[in-house]
């Protein structure tokens, strides 16, 4: 009974957590981007359900690529490591302790970041070197020299992503670390069930805030968007993907999307993920408001290039250490 | 272009980006030698969007060969049937009416206009600012409803002729009226989003200082037009052309020759363009607005020089038997390509695409057959 | 109507490809796309510039002599079903360079797209209308829904 219980708790948080993420694309285009642009905008289904369902009945095509059913492979494990970072959320999975706790989230996420890199360095893709314009020929300058796809470009910078974008994340969950006293989960949800939520505190307050922008650095989104930015490499590490592997990359950055803002709401809220938890409703919330505010941002701003991404993480880092040592005082 | 690299520049790689791409109005290629993401050396190749306009115009009968000019271009459409209609009115000494004269000034306003439009609009995509970008598109249909009013299609509308201007294109009062309202409302707008513009801390930080053209650079390229304006040169052919003696307005410059300095120049100079079409429709002569009674002789080469929205327009031809013979076009961008190329280097590989599409490039003016005299 | 065909309805992804004409076409496609008084986005039309990611491709402009295989490239790289719209007079019959019949002829064309690839759909005008290259990508439609 016990366990019958459990495993509708943990299936039932899965799909519901699913299927409000196939609205979030469709919301952040439609009611945010569009009304600030002033013009009608695509229903709200089309982006995010009815677009990967569209993928799903193409063509299957070879992409090109040295290894390409790797390729194939990355967006169906990243789409599963999201599925396992929610999984460890639900209060149904903190038996297992180790792999519930802050240290396994920051290894999910970042896994997720290390599938851009994959991505990048195995799509060669027909909008660069590959196209069909006679490049090396007498007058040509500099003929001897190594060329690179577009993609490439976008690998050499998911790895400094690695490097420091992930910093306000990180930064932001070791707030509540800091607060609470403990790494698990367990004890995370449980102190703030009798003191409070976090976010209420200063030090809450200003994690609150790190944890925004990083989570904006961690979807990519607009002014953070470098790895993806049309106006060079045009889409970055999923050029190649097509029909239903197409579809897996749009359905894991919605779910990401929500995973992320049920991750806020644990850590700095003390609500856990959980069908039957009255509060779940908080979560849905957050995780339909935390999109629009990023839309807001995102509309207004062009893409940063390292000279203003570098000041901006920095400052945000400092933030957030900031907040740590505000926790303890 | 020289093709000398000094020894502490070392080039990693090539990042070439191709010819459909989206910072890219025109199909054209970019070979970036980079190190490490910056920028050291970078080869334009322009050519693909050679149509053999001059060849096809060999031969042609005159009238004929001045529409044909229009479609080289599809931004600057205007300026290259206007200069090709004076080559041929100064040749054959065709008198102009006065008011066809202020007809032809107004619709190149609003060319200017749109043209700059344009540009803004297409630098804010490369910058990333879709909002930006849509909200300049909105602005720019004013000017679009009124040339498709006098013209009749909203790009290409043929409005000179030789002689004068084709007659669906005489103003009259509702016209006039009309062409008043769009410049109130175009002003207005305007500047509440040049306002928003300037004072937007992001959009600032990552235009100051980007895809510098020094001012020796610009004079040793032979660039023209807002390019060369926006490093500090008071260059401006309209101060020189005989048809804008009666009307009065303000070179534009700007010093620093960067990205936010040529785009400064295209905001400042559409005001300019407003006062202009105001007198013009103020001051406006009544008369015929052709003149049908010339003749046709065999003339030589004549040449033609015009202000137009990206620099000097060159236009010459000589007329055998009423055809057109030996034409030589040379359009503003092909002294800008230059600048492009050296504007960005040195830079970050998403400020070099801002870099290069900071000169305006319309490479579709620019494929014409050159003949290379000194070197 | 089945699941298929109503997805491929309700997300249509566009791409555009400009082979070399006055770019009067081009500049009219973007202007449906991103101007607010057009906003091809209601109707359920996306902009993208990834083939593989495309639906229907939008092809501009007298195809000249360099861009020929890069428009067979592109064309090869998107996967079925897809439907292929030629806009403009240029890509319908050369436009006005081919047909002026000056006394010397143009080489540098070869030739309007459907020498190259196969059009489903044709939309003329010089430039064309915004409110036509809607109408154009509709009218290519039906082929897209019922292919399998």
């Amino acid at each position: 009974m016990n366990i019958a219980y459990s495993l509708i708790a943990v299936l039932g948080t899965l799909m519901v957590a699913f299927i409000v993420s196939l609205l979030l694309p469709g919301i952040e285009r439609k009611f945010i981007h569009a009304r600030i642009q002033q013009r009608v905008g695509p229903p709200i289904t089309s982006p995010g359900i009815m677009a990967p369902i569209k993928f799903f009945f193409k063509q299957t095509i070879d992409p090109t690529s040295p290894l390409p059913q790797l390729y194939n492979s990355l967006p169906i494990i990243s789409f599963f490591v999201v599925v396992v970072l929610l999984l460890s959320l639900i209060p149904q999975m903190y038996f297992l302790s180790g792999l519930a706790s802050v240290i396994a989230i920051v290894g999910f996420l970042k896994v997720e970041e290390v599938m851009y890199m994959f991505m990048g360095s195995l799509s060669k893709s027909v909008l660069s070197v590959r196209m069909p314009f006679p490049d090396i020929i007498k007058g040509a300058k500099h003929v001897q020299t190594p060329r690179t796809f577009l993609e490439e470009l976008s690998t050499l910078r998911a790895f400094r992503l690695i490097a420091f974008g992930s910093f306000p994340v990180y930064i932001a969950l070791f707030v509540s670390v800091a607060i609470t006293g403990s790494i698990y989960l367990t004890d995370i949800v449980a102190y703030q069930q009798l003191n409070g939520p976090i976010l209420f505190t200063v030090a809450g307050a200003l994690g609150a805030v790190v944890f925004f922008i990083g989570y904006m650095i961690l979807l990519n989104e607009y002014p953070f968007a470098i790895l993806k930015t049309k106006a060079d490499v045009i889409e970055g590490p999923y050029l190649e993907y097509a029909a239903k592997y197409r579809s897996y990359v749009y359905l894991t950055r919605g779910f990401l999307m929500f995973v992320l803002a049920s991750l806020f709401a644990t850590f700095f809220l003390g609500i856990a993920p959980n069908i039957f938890n009255p509060s779940f409703i908080i979560t849905i919330i957050i995780a339909l408001l935390f999109p629009m505010i990023m839309a807001v941002t995102s509309a207004f701003s062009p893409i940063f290039t390292y000279k203003q991404f570098y000041p901006t993480v920095a400052a945000v880092s400092i933030l957030g250490v900031l907040a740590i040592v505000a926790a303890f005082l | 272009m020289d093709d000398n690299i000094q020894n502490r520049n070392v080039i990693e790689s090539e990042v070439p980006m191709g010819t459909v791409h989206p910072a890219a109005l025109e199909p054209y290629r970019v070979r970036l030698f980079v190190e490490d993401e910056i920028v050291r050396d970078a080869e334009i190749t322009v050519g693909l969007n050679h149509r053999g306009v001059e060849r096809i115009m060999e031969g042609l009968p005159v009238e004929k060969a001045n529409s044909l000019t229009e479609k080289i271009c599809g931004i600057c459409s205007n300026s290259h049937i206007w200069n090709s209609c004076l080559v041929a009115e100064k040749a054959l000494d065709i008198q102009v009416p006065e008011r066809a004269k202020y007809i032809r000034i107004i619709m190149e306003e609003l060319e200017r206009l749109h043209s700059h439009f344009l540009y803004l609009a297409h630098g804010s995509e490369v910058l990333g600012h879709e909002t930006f970008s849509m909200r300049l598109y909105y602005i720019r249909e004013t000017v679009m409803d009124l040339l498709s009013m006098i013209g009749g299609n909203r790009v290409q509308y043929g409005a000179s002729i030789l002689g004068g201007i084709r007659p669906r294109c005489e103003l009259d009062e509702m016209r006039l009226q009309q062409i008043k309202n769009g410049m109130d409302l175009l002003e207005e707008r305007t500047t509440a989003f040049a306002d928003r513009f300037v004072s937007d801390p992001m959009v600032m930080s990552r235009i100051t200082g980007v895809g510098v053209i020094s001012q020796k650079d610009a004079l040793r390229l032979a660039c023209t037009g807002p390019t060369l304006r926006a490093t500090g040169v008071a260059k401006d052919l309209r101060t020189g052309m005989k048809e804008y003696d009666p009307f009065e307005f303000d070179v534009i410059t700007q010093d620093g020759g960067d990205v936010k300095s040529q785009l400064l120049m295209r905001v400042l100079e559409i005001p300019e363009s407003i006062k202009i079409i105001r007198q013009a429709i103020r001051e406006l002569p009544k008369g015929p607005i052709t003149n049908r009674s010339w003749e046709m002789r065999d003339v030589n080469l004549t040449k033609s020089y015009i202000e137009v929205p990206r620099g000097t327009l060159y236009h010459s031809y000589a007329l055998e038997e009423g055809r057109v013979r030996n034409c030589v076009i040379r359009t503003p961008s092909m002294s800008n390509i230059g600048a492009m190329q050296l504007a960005c280097i040195g830079y970050h590989i998403t400020d070099a695409q801002l870099s290069i599409v900071q000169c305006d490039p319309c490479f579709t003016c620019t494929d014409r057959a050159i003949k290379i005299i000194e070197i | 109507m089945s699941l298929k065909s109503y997805s491929r309805g309700r997300a249509i992804h566009v791409m555009l490809v400009y082979t070399g004409g006055c770019n009067g076409c081009d500049i009219e496609i973007v202007n449906c796309i991103f101007s607010p008084k057009f906003d091809a986005e209601q109707y359920k039309v996306f902009l993208t510039w990834n083939p593989r990611e495309a639906d229907v491709l939008v092809v501009t402009g007298p195809v000249t002599k360099h861009t020929e295989k890069p428009l067979r490239e592109i064309y090869d790289a998107i996967p079925e079903p897809k439907a292929v719209v030629a806009a403009g007079a240029c890509a319908l019959m050369g436009g006005v360079y081919k047909n002026i019949h000056g006394d010397i002829p143009s080489e540098e064309i070869a030739g309007p797209v459907d020498k190259i690839i196969p059009v489903d759909a044709k939309v003329p005008g010089c430039a064309v209308r915004p409110q036509d290259i809607v109408a154009g990508l509709v009218s290519a439609l039906p082929l897209l829904l019922d292919a399998d």
